[in-house]
């Protein structure tokens, strides 16, 4: 099986936005969300050694992705290529993942009402064609591939030439966007986009930690008492009650 | 036999009455309760089914993963497993608003406000005496009781509270109603009072298919009867009532100067106990 992922060089990125608009326009993306976006990292430095950087953000397609657990409906599940995908038929629009993803990569599409997030263009993949953002990288400054294909050039982007994810020892779910930069560079981005702790909305949370734990405890107590007293009844034996 | 002849309070009945009073019916449920009563049985059994099944998250759910997987597999998809679940829902809903639209004068308003959900002195006691004699600490009578017992008439009231919680909120679910956030509360509480319900249900079903002392009630949700013997034994209340009202209108039916019609078994009076 196929684990798919994608390089961004950010050396190459020129920030034109034309991944974000190419995105956009083919996966019909509501104004003023993104499922993939430049940003540009603050300046830092003293002239005349300057450095910024611009950031391409878009869903990482998690090894271990947040958001999968934090879907209640199963809308959200990881294929066995890696990517994450969202059935748009299951999603109940709770946003309980759009808190867990440590990326914020997902937004709640306010036409639909249903979660949307980027899934590396499934559908073109399937039918094995590249991903929008980078047949239409004006810099070519994107890379998408099986990172299992050992001949691949993603293989060796990752691989041999030590490309980056964006990860912090609190924070790793092994994210397979990588990124290639100067040190100096990948250093700022890491710093200035560092992903956030996963974390699940009230009503989540209250779910989860109080709910469910007594929901359990309820069903369970009247299950017990009544097979107490079923086992009672079995052991007195059938007879005929007065009435 | 005068409407004062009545025993107040169950009195110990000969063979030859017990015999006759078991021979004799009276009217419990109507047919359209009956049915509804199946239907909301079947809904439930299928909605939780699907609903257990719906939710994966090892964090939230309920059933174990291998039965979300089996009813998924059933169904084929999530997407169709969430479709049935949600028409069936609307299915349930709509038949219920037909219910409480067209049924309410005749159903709501006198069966279920006025005998279903009002808790007198006797139904508390009646509930702490019941639970004792089911954990085998008391041989103690249980007091008299109207045509619902206290245990149904807890239930009911709970039922009666939740259910709209769950309709609501699965209506916010289902088209997505007020937000994101809405959203996630809907879901907290579709699943604690179905939760809750659940919990009562399980004591619902056993009291009524497998607890051998009311098996009359089950079949009664069947034919819509009880026999008398039963109603006098468990029901007292509600037997003095239809047997008050079959008396008065044979003493009607006298003073117009009709041949009174003796009610199939009068009760045994206050003045000739067993």
């Amino acid at each position: 099986m196929a684990r798919y992922a994608i390089v961004t060089d950010l050396r190459r990125c020129v920030g034109c936005q034309a991944c974000t608009v190419a995105c956009n326009a083919e996966w019909d993306v509501p104004a003023g969300q993104a499922r993939t976006h430049v940003r540009a990292t603050p300046l830092e430095g003293a002239f005349p050694r300057l450095v910024q950087s611009p950031f391409v953000a878009q869903c990482n397609q998690c090894d271990r992705p947040p958001c999968v657990e934090a879907c209640p409906s199963g809308a959200t599940a990881q294929r066995d290529d890696g990517i994450v995908s969202v059935d748009r038929a299951v999603c109940i629009g709770c946003g309980f993942c759009v808190e867990a993803c440590p990326y914020d990569a997902r937004f709640i599409d306010p036409r639909r009402r249903k979660v949307d997030k980027c899934d590396f263009c499934l559908e073109r993949v399937a039918h094995g064609e590249q991903p929008a953002c980078v047949t239409t990288c004006t810099a070519h400054a994107k890379y998408f591939g099986d990172l299992e294909q050992r001949d691949g050039q993603v293989f060796e982007l990752v691989y041999g030439r030590g490309a980056r994810r964006l990860e912090t020892p609190a924070v790793a779910v092994g994210p397979n966007v990588y990124y290639l930069g100067t040190a100096q560079q990948l250093d700022l981005v890491q710093k200035s986009f560092p992903p956030r702790e996963p974390r699940l909305p009230a009503a989540g949370e209250g779910w989860r930690r109080v709910v469910r734990p007594l929901v359990l405890a309820a069903v369970g107590a009247t299950f017990l008492g009544q097979a107490v007293a079923f086992f009672n009844q079995l052991a007195k034996g059938e007879k005929d009650f007065e009435d | 036999m005068r409407t004062d002849a009545l025993p107040l309070e169950p009195v110990p009945l000969s063979v030859e009455q017990a015999e006759s009073m078991l021979q004799s019916h009276l009217k419990k449920h109507q047919v359209a309760i009956v049915l509804l009563h199946w239907f909301n049985a079947s809904v439930w059994g299928l909605e939780l089914l699907t609903g257990l099944a719906l939710i994966t998250s090892p964090w939230f759910r309920f059933a174990p993963a291998w039965l979300v997987e089996m009813v998924e597999g059933l169904f084929g998809s999530r997407a169709n497993l969430i479709r049935f679940h949600v028409n069936l829902g609307l299915l349930w809903i709509f038949v219920f608003l037909v219910y409480g639209v067209f049924g309410f004068r005749t159903f709501l308003a006198r069966e279920v406000l006025q005998k279903e959900i009002g808790l007198d002195r006797d139904d508390w006691r009646w509930l702490i005496v019941r639970t004792l004699r089911i954990l085998g600490r008391s041989q103690e009578p249980l007091p008299p009781q109207g045509v619902y017992n206290a245990g149904q008439k807890l239930f009911a009231l709970a039922v009666y509270s939740l259910l709209p919680v769950i309709m609501l909120t699965g209506l916010v679910m289902a088209f997505q109603l007020f937000g994101p956030a809405a959203v996630g509360w809907a879901v907290v509480l579709h699943f604690a009072a179905v939760g809750l319900v659940v919990a009562g249900l399980l004591i619902h079903v056993y009291m009524g298919a497998v607890f051998p002392e009311e098996k009359p009630a089950f079949f009664s949700m069947i034919t819509g009867e009880v026999n008398e013997h039963y109603a006098y034994r468990h029901h007292f209340k509600w037997w003095r009532e239809v047997k008050q009202a079959e008396l008065e209108w044979a003493e009607r039916q006298g003073a117009e100067g009709r041949p009174a019609e003796t009610p199939s078994s009068p009760g045994p009076g206050p003045t000739s106990p067993a």
